[in-house]
């Protein structure tokens, strides 16, 4: 090759706005000495950086290549692109080192920028040197989160012969689905698809289901974890209980119901719902008399099989894994944070998960509509007696694309909240029912079709956002600007449904913590590429799945539960698991891309 | 009809404060949480469309931007920080020096340094007039008739009155051109003009559509002390100045004391809640100061500050003090009434409730429109 090649580094840090927690310095002064450097550039000089001035900055340094490094090169590479083009180079001698391609957001990781920078300098695909090593890997795998995702990737790796822990915290897998009635947009039954797979899961050889316990500790490394696990204490023997429920009727302990979103009652002693798997009782042990107070025990004198110990206390048990699936879920947003909406000042302003469980055919009116009235004891209740409402209101975007709140979108809002104004027609087909949305998202297979189907339902659907709803003589009415008919619009109705969005769990920091795997912005899991590895992590032996990595419907989360489950197999099949790229070291990279340029230098 | 599109306008807007214009994604949620907001009398959404598409005429025929009184809630609610309250303030800027046909308004609106050193002019030219044309009396009392007679300052006051009523008259028909005539989508029949007259009275004693916006009170109540002070201020100094500038110092209950007590008031009140708030930029009103919002204030603090203390000189018998707090009172006074009551803040006092006359028209003789094509149809 006649000649160096010399390279200019352009550093330019955007950070989105917020600062940028990366030593750039640092940084510089380690480009200066890496070989072939013609020029380092300062990303200050982005205001002023014009592309003749690039030109040259080219020509008198003589340089043929460009690195851009920062957090999002990208956003320059057009301006340095015409750069080269206008002082005769070739515009593809641009290389990007983002930042955030690699996960590199603070000082902690200024190796792994430096290791980027000096591939990109050397011209060496980070990719192809960064080769984490392999471990031996412990053929059984830890599932934590039984909704969907955790069950289908429990199933998927059962069935191929291998072991399976699905940890789970409450008393019944199922997760959110198991609440639903229908689901869009084929309007299947939720239940018919679940109930089946949860009683597979129930009843699989390979898999050791353990609900009610919580994973509280985990050490090791990819390919062997040991993991600590905490059994809350049931306080009914799992073996001997026989689901009769006598228990529960004569249980006088009452809390409010999580299945049923908090629009029911439910006894200390109880199961989740009828078709819970496990299809046994546990005791709650915050609401439960004895338990808090001492005394009582109604349930123990009444249970034929003698099954409840109250004094049992909480366990702690140790597995070891060699693979980690997380797939947590999610949680709803607070409507109460939105004051305007007025949910939880008026009884029938009602969120979409409370709805769900209103229409469904398990709920406590039977899976009818009705309001929400006061019961004797003047307790809101919804109750068989009460009447239908005759106009309902959907409001999109409650608690999402909202600077105030959550900025993303919760993805599944726009198509769940046309699922309800079905069942609404459906229910009582008279009635008015009115949808307010910002924009439409139907973005999947089916999803446009359905949402005309249900226009042609006549639900009356409208672009704009409610901004408030007051109550004037027991009448909800609802304030919004109609933007396509260019209306103010004062809407009386009956009930209005909050579509809320969807949020992290509030453990998921302390999960992320004990796992080493990354949050972002907004919480979610971070995955280790979005665009071509949605369900790995930058931990080797952990992958994520489900809404813990970001909002996603029921057909996603399954296949992510499916991928994960993949790249677990594969682990196992091969008997090795790919370390951490964090493990290796930046003097291990820079000798790799050293042999790399010397191996190209012989061939050229 | 043709509409035609200013491509270049957002840049000229952002010269009278508005930053965020290109956030807003539509969603309606600021006209609708609104509390000013009817059928028929849309904002801030729609303006701010009308911005993002560079539609000025149409812009240049909505009164509906000075039916905001800026109480902040369509910004603190709206889900993409536009910020539409603000994008209000910065149309009624725009509109304001778009009625003005000298192009004083948009200079001084646009450029901070023109602004600041237009009323640096007029402050030290007011103090120049003093120098060459006035003579301390050689009295040890406090002889402020003979300092500044009072039929000289009254007849300047009339001057300036005169000179300025017919900059705001004539903005006033340019307004009315542009809002009533230049909108050929509507006809106004002349009857309606009598029959919505009397809530454009209402409104301009009472600026009372600021109460609709309930969790502002303060705001309100700031914004009509100030309000019924000037023009208290104003009447005794333009009709009554031989009653209000007198030798004779007269008991505190005297009815002269207390105006004067009562328009100080409202300016201190007014000015410290404005400044204080302005400064710590909590509330989502004061998150923006536009330099003409500084300006106003801070000659307003000083008018007031230095009424107090030609006030308290002439009550303690000190001549010369008193001479000297009376230039410096007049010479913050003079600009302060030059530059804002054609150009700028208070001739939004004449504009706002026309504003509101013009929208309202507008509204009945639409609705009277609808009406009349429906019975068309279905005759
Ligand atoms: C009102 C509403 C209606 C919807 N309707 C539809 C629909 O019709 N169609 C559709 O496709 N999608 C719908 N969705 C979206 C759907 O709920 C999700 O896509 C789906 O539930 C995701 O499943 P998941 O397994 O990822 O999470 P989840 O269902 O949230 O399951 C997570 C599980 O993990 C458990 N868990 C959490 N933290 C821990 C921990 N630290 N340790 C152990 N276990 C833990 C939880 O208890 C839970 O069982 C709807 C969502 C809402 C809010
Ligand atoms: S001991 Fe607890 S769970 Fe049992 S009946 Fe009493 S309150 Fe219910
Ligand atoms: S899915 Fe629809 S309702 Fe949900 S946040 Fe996105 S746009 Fe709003
Ligand atoms: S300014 Fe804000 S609240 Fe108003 S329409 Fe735009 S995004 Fe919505
Ligand atoms: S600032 Fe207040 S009055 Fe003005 S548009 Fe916004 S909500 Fe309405």
């Amino acid at each position: 090759m006649s000649g160096k090649r010399l390279t200019g580094v352009y550093f330019a840090v955007y950070s989105n706005g917020s600062e940028c927690e990366i030593d750039i310095d640092q940084l510089i002064e380690y480009t200066r000495q890496i070989p072939g450097i013609g020029i380092i550039w300062n990303g200050d000089l982005k205001q002023t950086m014009q592309a003749d001035f690039i030109v040259d900055e080219i020509k008198k340094h003589n340089l043929d290549r460009i690195v851009l490094a920062g957090d999002e090169p990208g956003i320059v590479k057009p301006l340095f692109s015409k750069a080269m083009v206008l002082s005769g180079k070739n515009p593809e001698d641009i290389v990007l080192a983002g930042f955030n391609e690699y996960s590199i957001k603070s000082n902690k990781d200024l190796d792994r920028a430096k290791a980027i920078i000096y591939c990109a300098a050397l011209g060496v695909p980070f990719e192809n040197v960064a080769l984490p090593s392999e471990a031996e890997v412990h053929t059984d795998t830890l599932v934590i989160g039984g909704g969907i995702a955790g069950i289908q990737a429990s199933l998927e790796i059962a069935n191929s012969d291998h072991k399976v822990y699905l940890v789970e915290k409450t008393g019944t897998i199922g997760g959110h689905m198991a609440m639903f009635d229908k689901t869009f947009p084929t309007l299947d039954c939720a239940a018919c698809i679940l109930t089946p797979k949860m009683v597979e899961v129930g009843q699989h050889t390979n898999i050791e289901l353990m609900t009610y316990c919580e994973v509280i500790g985990v050490e090791g490394v990819p390919g062997n974890y040991k993991v600590r696990i905490l059994k809350k204490a049931r306080r009914v023997d799992l073996a001997d209980c026989i689901g009769c429920g006598i228990c529960s009727e004569k249980c006088p302990a009452k809390t409010v119901s999580e299945f049923d979103a908090g629009i029911t009652l439910r006894t200390a002693i109880y199961i989740p719902f009828p078709q819970a798997v496990p299809n046994k009782y546990l005791i709650d042990a915050a609401s439960c008399i004895y338990v808090q107070k001492g005394k009582c025990g109604v349930c123990v004198k009444v249970c034929p099989p003698n099954c409840i110990n109250l004094d049992e206390k909480d366990q702690e048990v140790e597995i070891n894994v060699g693979n980690i699936i997380v797939s947590t879920g999610f949680k709803v947003f607070d409507a109460k944070r939105v004051e305007n909406l007025g949910y939880g000042k008026y009884p029938n302003v009602v969120t979409s998960l409370e709805f769900e469980r209103l229409v469904n055919a398990a709920g406590p009116t039977e899976g009818n509509i009705k309001f929400r009235s006061k019961d004797k004891k003047e307790n809101w209740i919804f109750s068989p007696e009460s009447d239908e409402p005759k106009s309902v209101a959907l409001i999109h975007c409650v608690g999402s694309r909202d600077e105030n709140y959550n900025k993303y979108c919760s993805r599944v809002c726009c198509m769940y909240s046309l699922k309800l104004a079905h069942l609404v027609k459906e229910k009582i087909p008279e009635a008015e029912v009115y949808e307010y949305f910002i924009d439409m998202r139907a973005f999947g297979k089916g999803y446009e079709e359905f949402y005309e189907r249900i226009k042609e339902e006549g639900v009356h659907i409208i672009r704009g956002r409610t901004a408030k709803i007051e109550e004037r003589d027991d009448q909800l009415i609802l304030r919004s600007e109609d933007i396509l008919a260019g209306k103010l619009i004062e809407q009386k109705v009956d009930m209005a449904i909050l579509a809320v969005g969807l949020e992290p769990r509030e453990d998921a920091e302390e999960l992320s913590k004990m796992l080493g795997i990354k949050q972002g912005e907004q919480g979610w899991f971070v995955e280790a590429n979005s665009v071509d590895d949605t369900v790995g992590t930058f931990t080797g032996g952990i992958t994520i799945a489900g809404v813990c990595q970001g909002p996603k419907d029921i057909p996603d989360a399954v296949a992510q539960g499916s991928a994960a489950a993949s790249r677990v197999l594969q682990s196992i099949i091969k008997g090795k698991v790919k370390k951490s790229i964090k493990d290796i070291s930046l003097e291990q990279i820079e000798t790799k891309v050293n042999q790399y340029t010397n191996i190209m230098e012989g061939i050229s | 009809m043709s509409i035609r599109v200013n491509p270049g306008f957002i840049k000229e807007l952002t010269k009278y404060g508005a930053r965020e214009w290109n956030a807003c994604f539509h969603c309606g949620n600021c006209t609708a949480v609104c509390s000013l907001t009817e059928r028929g009398i849309l904002f801030p959404r729609k303006e701010i469309r009308a911005i993002q598409m560079g539609l000025t005429e149409k812009l240049a025929s909505s009164p509906e931007p000075w039916l905001c009184y800026y109480c902040g809630d369509c910004s603190e609610n709206c889900p993409r920080d536009a910020n539409p309250g603000e994008i209000m303030m910065s149309l009624r800027r725009y509109l304001t020096s778009i009625y003005d046909w000298t192009g004083m308004a948009a200079r001084l609106y646009k450029s901070y340094a023109a602004h600041l050193w237009f009323m640096i002019f007029l402050f030290l030219a007011v103090i120049a007039a003093f120098v060459v044309f006035s003579r301390i009396p050689d009295s040890p009392e406090v002889k402020l008739n003979t300092f500044a007679p009072v039929h000289i300052i009254s007849l300047l006051d009339h001057i300036l009155l005169i000179f300025l009523g017919s900059f705001l008259i004539t903005n006033i028909i340019n307004m009315y051109v542009k809002i009533i005539i230049k909108d050929k989508t509507v006809k106004i029949p002349v009857w309606l003009y009598f029959k919505e007259a009397w809530n454009a009275i209402f409104q301009f004693a009472t600026q009372w559509n600021i109460t609709k916006c309930q969790r502002n009170n303060w705001y309100w109540f700031g914004h009509w002390f100030l309000f019924t002070g000037y023009i208290l201020m104003f009447v005794m100094v333009i009709f009554f100045l031989d009653w209000f500038q007198t030798e004779e110092i007269h008991p505190f209950y005297h009815p002269q004391r207390i105006l004067g007590y009562y328009v100080t008031a409202g300016f201190l009140f007014a000015t410290i809640y404005f400044m204080i708030g302005r400064y710590r930029k909590k509330k989502e009103i004061f998150k923006y100061s536009h330099h003409s919002d500084w300006i106003f204030v801070v000659l307003l603090f000083l008018l007031a500050f230095t009424g107090i203390f030609i006030h308290i000189f002439r009550v303690n018998g000190m001549a010369l003090p008193t001479y000297y707090a009376y230039v410096l009172h007049l010479a913050v006074e003079v600009p302060m009434v030059v530059t804002f009551v054609a150009f700028s803040k208070w001739s939004h006092l004449a504009y706002r409730p026309l504003a509101i006359y013009f929208a309202h028209l507008k509204k009945s003789a639409r609705a009277l429109q609808e009406k009349n094509k429906i019975e068309f149809v279905t005759q």
